[in-house]
Formats: structure tokens, sequence, C-alpha cells
């Protein structure tokens, strides 16, 4: 009931006619900048801090916070239709999402990332009213040996994510962990790899990755094919109606997702990207068609949009409660705050309730704007795939080119892009899967700096690992994860044997 | 000595450049204080397990390539450029062109050029819609960019 | 990158140059900047140097204190590095500045970087921070002396910070260690990605203490706090919601550590350019747009002019050498 009172008490903030114009422009903003690749919600809120500072700090909170969910939200768009993820949180989304729009179903597959990603962010928003205050014990119930744990159990996904051969997923791995450890260690402060290159010292940007590998391969790969319009057929955006058995199908995996995305944002460092992995693999190893994911598959579109949305909210439990930053974006967030004159912290909630629960009511609004918004825009947007196919190609070059230089302003991080295109091209060449390279990109470095991390509080010991029980829980359940498939297939078989 | 597969000519690649790596990883120097695992380890674990991966890889039996990932057929004709192979080859080139001369020729002019160069290179012939839709696509971000979001983008030989 | 587009500008300023020559000659020595000056922040959206830069352009022109524009750049990579490469190669350049501070010592002296602060024009000091060493608020420790005694029995006591060894929460810790005559190399210090995220696993209870940056840690402490404050590098107790924090001095530990932050310019930068910054920035304090975002964003004015600034550099370049030649860090 209290929540109920505190939530009226947040609309009443959140519906008066300027903090709902501030919703608007948020998401409407967010939605753009995500759209664009490279163009990333972080550069954008620390743009933004000059024009929020003279706010209402809950006005403020509630604008900048609809830029943030606003982007996650829009970020499946360019995912989707070319292959290059506007934000790193949708990554995941393209998986299955630009094969859909290959196969004509782009409208299908924008109208699913649209619900999902509503019900992902209105779910966790219902969470962060009703347990934002307990949930930060489990925030900082997290310390080096269970991340380190917690990576473990991400990286299992691997397996399940290398679809044709093991050996080549596990190759492309290594060398997603490879790339993540290059420049400076932070545990020693050592460089490592960088070829005596400042440019490299701070490491290779997921996002260069990701799109030199997603769109840059894929334009090349086209080119190579041919270039010709024998792939896309006309009339290609498809309908955008789902049929009821489609709805079944993906309710749930939108809830399973919905709630792990979002205890994966409520950990300090996670975030949206690894809620959105994690949500994808955990749905493709649970579902009876598991392996047709990666060629369509809505539920591979469905699953990663709602964790991707709930873990950007989940975000907002350590920042408002804790007045600990879990991610670039949210560090961005709490810079503004404290220059609006509030420090989130354990004391926050009740000092000033306006900002907390006015931004949590303004949450659902904004979620019913962003659904409002986008599905009508769908056919729209999806309209770009009808551009001839010259042209299109090279707007994805351009936009690819124009987000990485954006991330940077930096040349050197063009050619590498250039350089990360051809390799992608030459692992679809010779069948070696993507994904588990991005995936090991993301979680490579944090696997390794927490458990040297946890290694140096425990002086050495190992033991730290198995002494903990979240962290031994986590490694159970990597080691089960694992072997689920091989004692299933024994079973199976001596079955056939008796 | 039977010619080598797919899988195992990738393998012999794979295997040398993790010895290549393997030995980078060695010169990654000792921190001075102590610590239970230095910056070294791990990468010395990689070198090892992708050498150990691709010796795998070579004992794996490559899967049939489907037909249609084999664009032979196209490259017999025309000129190098226009071959698929050539249109990879062109691009690559433009973008590092381009990434060379964004600076000096400015965000404007060099991504207009590049998109109307490879749009016309890659066959469309309707020169004003092309160049109609480089110049707004282009415009329109540089003004996004630097107009509403505050980012500074090299301007070059053109006064914005 | 942006020197080309410094270039095409002077190209065009040369006329005006040549007018304002003569009208120099006329008129007293007043120099002033001739279109936009580049503002550098040498890293990405969000950080310190960031959040300085773009408060200091937001000020200059909300205040109409310059009619000229102070366009925030930002120039990531190599923790500065890379910026001050740039930076360095656009010699007697008046109007290119870029913010500062300690990493602008350390980093040279890790080896990380080929040109230090002598490679650049100091223009003045702004604002300092201090470091703040605190526990968890249940924890067994009440006073500095406290943990300094459980870090010399036990070395293997877990000091989380914000930063990676060898650069400002390492030395601002060993340093402390050090001045109580524990062995500096001993700490235990556990690099984490940021102090907020040392700070988490402080509350945790997965590290022992924690130190990081005074105003970072402020929204962390008050009432109802899961944290307790043991000590502040500063001079003098600092104002404010940590004026009951007593200061190191206070406790017997004879050391002092600021987290400066200030403005520098390119190499051999014109003296007119130099003193007219000098006098823009120090007029800058003085307004109230300009204590408002400070007292918000937990600065505290520490203003040096140019000589001053140089000067303190040197001072500070030294300090920070000691520390890191005891911990066996510093870089070749």
């Amino acid at each position: 009931m209290e929540a109920f009172n505190n939530l009226m008490y947040g609309f009443g903030i959140a519906l008066e006619p300027i903090n709902i114009a501030y919703v608007f422009a948020g998401v409407f903003a967010g939605t753009i900048i995500g759209m664009l690749p490279g163009l990333g919600p972080i550069s954008a809120l620390a743009l933004m801090i000059p024009i929020t500072f003279s706010m209402e700090p809950s006005s403020g909170l509630i604008l900048m916070a609809g830029v943030y969910y606003g982007a996650i939200f829009g970020g499946s768009t360019s995912s989707i239709l070319l292959n290059a993820p506007g934000v790193a949180g949708t990554v995941a989304t393209s998986f299955d999402g630009y094969p859909m729009a290959k196969k004509g179903l782009a409208g299908k597959a924008l109208a699913i990332a649209a619900y999902s990603s509503f019900v992902g962010g209105t779910v966790s928003v219902i969470f962060l009213m009703l347990v934002a205050p307990l949930l930060s014990k489990v925030a900082v119930s997290f310390g080096p040996p269970e991340y380190f744990a917690l990576m473990v159990l991400g990286l299992t996904a691997v397996v399940s994510l290398s679809d044709k051969s093991l050996v080549k997923g596990l190759i492309a791995a290594v060398i997603g962990v490879m790339i993540s450890i290059v420049g400076i260690d932070l545990q020693t402060g050592t460089e490592r790899f960088t070829f005596g290159s400042a440019h490299l010292l701070d490491g290779i940007d997921f996002l260069v990755v990701a799109l030199g590998i997603f769109a840059l391969a894929e334009v090349f790969y086209m080119l190579l094919r041919g270039g010709g319009g024998k792939e896309a057929p006309r009339n290609a955006i498809g309908s955008l109606k789902l049929s009821r058995p489609e709805m079944r199908e993906i309710a749930g995996p939108v809830g399973r997702s919905s709630v792990l995305g979002f205890f994966t944002g409520v950990l300090p460092g996670a975030g949206a990207t690894i809620g959105s992995f994690l949500g994808y693999s955990m749905e493709k190893r649970i579902a009876k068609d598991g392996d047709t994911f990666g060629q369509g598959n809505i539920k591979g579109v469905a699953a990663p949009e709602a964790a991707n949305n709930a873990a950007c909210t989940g975000s907002f439990v350590p920042l408002l409660t804790l007045g600990v930053p879990g991610s670039g974006t949210t560090a961005v967030l709490l810079g503004a705050l404290l220059v609006m004159g509030i420090n989130p912290g354990p004391m926050m909630i009740e000092q000033r309730p306006d900002v907390f629960w006015g931004v949590v009511a303004s949450m659902y609004i904004g979620n019913i704007f962003l659904l409002v918004l986008n599905l009508p825009l769908i056919p729209l947007i999806a309209k770009i795939l009808d551009l001839p196919r010259p042209l299109l190609l090279s707007m994805i070059l351009i936009f690819c080119m124009i987000g990485v230089y954006g991330l940077s302003f930096s040349v050197f991080d063009l050619l590498l892009l250039l350089g990360f295109g051809l390799i992608g091209l030459g692992m679809r060449l010779f069948g070696f899967p993507a994904a588990p390279l991005i995936l090991a990109l993301i979680l490579g470095d944090l696997m390794e700096e927490s458990m040297r991390r946890a290694l140096q509080i425990s002086g050495g010991d190992w033991g730290i690992f198995l002494e903990k029980p979240i962290s031994l829980a986590l490694l159970a359940v990597a080691l089960f994860s694992l072997s689920a498939p091989v004692i299933k297939k024994r079973l199976k078989r001596e079955v056939i044997d008796t | 000595m039977t010619r080598l597969n797919t899988n195992q000519w990738l393998a012999v690649v794979l295997l040398a450049f993790s010895v290549l790596y393997l030995g980078f990883a060695w010169q990654v120097p000792a921190f001075p204080l102590p610590r239970p695992v230095d910056s070294d380890l791990f990468p010395k674990v990689l070198g090892f397990i992708l050498a150990f991966l691709s010796v795998l890889l070579f004992f794996e039996k490559p899967a049939i390539q489907e037909a249609s990932d084999e664009p032979e057929d196209a490259t017999q004709q025309g000129p190098f450029w226009l071959s698929p192979w050539g249109r990879v080859v062109i691009t690559s080139l433009a973008i590092a062109a381009y990434a060379l001369l964004l600076v000096p020729l400015g965000f404007v002019l060099a991504s207009t050029l590049l998109s109307v160069g490879l749009t016309l290179y890659y066959g469309y012939r309707r020169h004003s819609i092309n160049l109609a839709a480089s110049l707004s696509v282009v415009l329109g971000l540089y003004l996004l960019m630097t107009k509403v979001m505050d980012v500074y983008l090299p301007t070059g030989v053109l006064p914005f | 990158m942006p020197s080309l587009s410094i270039k095409r500008l002077s190209v065009l300023a040369l006329p005006f140059a040549a007018f304002s020559a003569i009208a120099g000659q006329v008129q007293a020595q007043e120099w002033t900047p001739d279109g936009s000056v580049e503002f550098i922040a040498p890293a990405n959206p969000g950080g310190g140097w960031d959040t300085l830069v773009r408060t200091m352009s937001r000020v200059i022109q909300q205040e109409e204190l310059a009619d000229e524009n102070y366009a925030a750049i930002n120039v990531p990579g190599g923790g500065g590095a890379v910026a001050w490469a740039q930076i360095a190669r656009d010699e007697g350049n008046p109007q290119k500045l870029f913010a500062t501070s300690p990493p602008m010592i350390l980093v040279p002296l890790a080896g990380a970087s080929r040109y230090d602060h002598t490679d650049f024009t100091p223009v003045a000091r702004l604002i300092t921070d201090y470091s703040i060493v605190l526990v968890d608020a249940d924890s067994d420790y009440q006073t500095l002396e406290d943990l300094l005694n459980a870090m010399e029995e036990d070395p293997g006591l877990s000091v989380g910070g914000g930063s990676a060894p060898g650069s400002m929460d390492h030395i601002s810790i060993a340093g402390l260690a050090s001045a109580a005559g524990l062995d500096a190399a001993a700490v235990n210090y556990i690099p984490f990605s940021g102090g907020g995220d040392a700070m988490t696993n402080l509350m945790g209870g997965h590290i022992e203490a924690v130190i990081t940056g005074a105003g970072e840690s402020v929204g962390q402490l008050g009432e109802g706090s899961q944290l307790r404050a043991l000590g502040v590098s500063s001079e003098e107790r600092l104002g404010g919601e940590l004026a009951e924090i007593p200061t190191y001095k206070e406790q017997g530990v004879d050391y002092t550590f600021d987290i400066w932050r200030g403005v520098m310019g390119t190499p051999d930068m014109p003296e007119e350019a130099v003193s007219y910054y000098e006098n823009l920035f120090a007029e800058m304090l003085e307004t109230d747009g300009w204590q408002e975002a400070r007292d918000q964003l937990g600065w505290l004015d520490a203003y040096q002019d140019s000589e001053a600034f140089g000067a303190f550099l040197d001072d500070q370049q030294a300090l920070f050498s000691n520390v890191l030649s005891e911990l066996g860090l510093l870089g070749e």
C-alpha cells in the first residue's frame, strides 16, 4: 500500500505538464540517438548536463533517464535493419533481428523489439518501485569473487552460441578475450599488446569491434555475393502484426528475460549489454527450437530486447539507493545529479522523494510514450530497406564510420573498424561464429580483472572463489550448464541401448 | 602429401598466430610489486589455449561449404575492379582513404565524397538522387552532432 | 587533428592580424582571442577533466566574461597521452587550452607519455579536491591510527582505490603510509575501475578500507551512512558536510595530498595570451555562476597564476617521483 501511495505521489510529479514534456523530449531524443550507431547515451547525457543544470532536479533526472532508456529502446532499430548495433546493449538483438529483416520480416522484428522493450521496461520499473531499497544489499553483495563467477557463467554461453563447430566457436571466444585485454592493465598499469601506440592504451572500444564484425563485414559479404538485388524481396518490411501463437511463444522469453535483465542491471558493472547476452543465451538453451536461434527466431529478438531495457532500469537501483554508478552512463547521471545538488545514496529516497518517485513514475509514462512513438514509426523507418542496394550499402558504411568517429574522434579507430570488418568477413567465409567473439570481448577483461582483484584481496588464495556462497553457487551453475548437454546425451544413449 | 583442407590450413595460420602471440605475451613486463597473478598470466594462458584449439581444428572435418558461399562464377567476367573481390578491395581502400582524408578535407566533404563515390561505384546511375540522399544524410548527421549535441567535427577546407 | 582548422582560421585571420598589429601600436598591449578558443578535455565526456572544461565554458558564456566561444573538445586516449601529443605539436598557438590534474605528472613519470608538464605552458590552477580515507561504518577502525596500526600488523589488509597502481589514489595512500612510518610498497592496494566501484565493495565488506576523492564521497557520508571517514588529506578541515572529518595532520601524520585541477596551454604560448587567460579565469572564480557550480560539485577554489602554478607543478613532480621510486614504480 505504501508503495502505491508513493507511486501516486510520484505520478503527481511526473504528470505535471512540464515533466510530461520532458519525458517526451527525453525518450524522443533517446530513440534517435540510439538509432545512430556510435552516438551513445553516454555522450548525449554528458552534453546535456549544462541544460539540466538550472532545472528542478526531478525534471532534470526525468529528462535524462528518458534519454537513457529511450536510447536502449531505439538501439534495436539499426541492429535489426542494418546489422549495425546502435548502442552496445543491442548487439544481441542483431543475432536474430537481422536475419528476420533479411527474410522480409523487418516489420515484425521491429514490432517484437518494441513490445519486448516495453514489457522489459515496465516490469523492471515495477521491481524498481517495490524492491529498490532491499536490492541495494544485493548490489553490494557482489564483490570480486562473485563477479568472476558471474563472468564464468556468462562465458559458458559460448558453447550454445557456437552453432556448427564448437572448436571454431571456442577459437572465436579466445580471440575475443585477446582483444578485450589490449591496453593498460588496470591491476598493474602495465601496457599489453599496445605496440607502443597511445591509441591502444585505453583498449579497443567494444562498438568498434561490433560495428566492424557485424555491419561492415555484412557489407563486404554482400559485395562479395554480387551485390545484386536477389536477396532483397520487394515490400521487404512485411507485416507488423503478431499472431496469437507468436505472442504466446515470446511471452515466456520476454517475462524471464525481463527479470534476468533487471537483476543483471542491479549489479554495478554488469548492465544492459551483459543482460541482453545472458537473456539471449538462456532462451537459446531453454528453447526446444534453440538451434534455429541466429536464423531469425522471434524469441531471439524478444529475449535480448526485454533484457536490455530491464537492465537499463535496473541500473538505477545502485545509482539511486547507493549513489554508486554501475556503468559509464549512470556515472554521467550521477555527475548530473551532483551538479543539481542531489546526493544519491541510502538517504535519498527519504530526503528527496520527489526525485525518486517522480522518476519511477515517469518511467511508466516514458515506456508508454516509447511504444506509441515507435510502433507507427516502424513502417516509415523500415523503408530504409527499400533504398536501392548501392545507396543502402554506402549509407551503412557512412553510418558505421560516423558512429566510430563520434565515439573517439580518432582516425586510428576508423582504420581499426576496417580491420575488424575484414576479420569479420573472413570469419563468415570460414564458418567462425561472431557471437562468441563479441560475448568474450565483453566478459573477458571483466573476468580477468575480478579474478585478479579477488586474488589480490585473498593474498593469492584461490579458495576465495569457493568460500563465498554466491560465487560457489554461480560456479556450480556454470559447471552444470556445461555438463548438462553431455549428460543428457549419455542418458538418451543409455535409453536407446537398453 | 595430400593437399590441406580448409580447416587444416586455417589451423596452421592460427597456430602461427598463437606462437606469435605467446612471443609477445612473454614480453609483458613483470610488475615491481608482488601480485598473485601478474599481467602476463592471462595472455600466456590464452596463447596456449588458442594453440591447443588450432590443433583440434586441424583434425576436425571441414563442414561441406554451401555452394552459394563461393562467388567463383562471377570472378571470371569483367576487370578486377568490378569483380566481387575487387569490390571488397576497393571499398576497403576507400574506407582507408576516408579515414586519412577526414581531417584535412573536413567531415562534410569527405563523407559526401565517400557516399556519392561508393554509390556510383556500386552501379547506381541516378546521380541526382544519389547526390541528394548522400548530402542530406551527411548534412543531417553533421548538424545533429555539431549543433544539437555540441560535438566537434573537423571542418577542413569548407567553412563549416 | 584540430590543428588544421586552426591553420585555416589563421589564414582567414591574416588581414585582421595586420590590422590589429597597427591598432596594437595605438592602443595598450591588450591581447584578446581571435575567434573561438579550443578547450580540450583529454578524456571522454563525463569525467573530471570533461566536467571542468564544460563547467568553465558554460560559466564564461553565461556570465559574459568573454565574447569568444570556449569550445569544449574531447580528445580521449591513453589517460591523456593522446591529447598531449596532439597539443605538443601546436607550439605557440594562443587559442588552445586543456584541462589538467595530477595525471599530467603521473602518466609521464610512469613512462606512458613522451610529453610532461614542462612541455606545456601553465596557465592557472583553479580548484582542488582532497583524498579521503573510508572504512565500513561497522568496522573496528575508529581513527586513522587504528587503521594504520592494523596495516602495519597485517600488510595484506586490502585498501581499495579508484585508479591503477602508480596513479592518484595509490600514490595518495602510499604517501600516507610512508609518512606514518610504514613501508609504502607493502600497502595492499586494490585498484577498482572508479571511486564508486571501490566504495560499493567497501559497503559489501569485500575490502577493508578505501581511498578516494573527498568530493566523490560526499554523497556517501552524512546521516545514515554505511561508511565512516577516518581522515582527509587537506591542510585544514574542509567545509560543509565534511567539516567533522579530521585531517591527517590533526591525527599526527604530517602529510597532505592535493587533487588539483587547472588549465594549461600549448608549448610556448605567448605571454600576453597567458596573462589574458589568467585574468579571465581569476575573474570567473568570482562570479556567482561559478561559485554555485563549484559548491555543487564539491570543488574548492585554489587559484594560482601561471608562475605559481608552474612552480607548484615542479614540486608535485618531485613529490610524486619520490613516492613512485619508493614503490619501485618509476618508469624509465
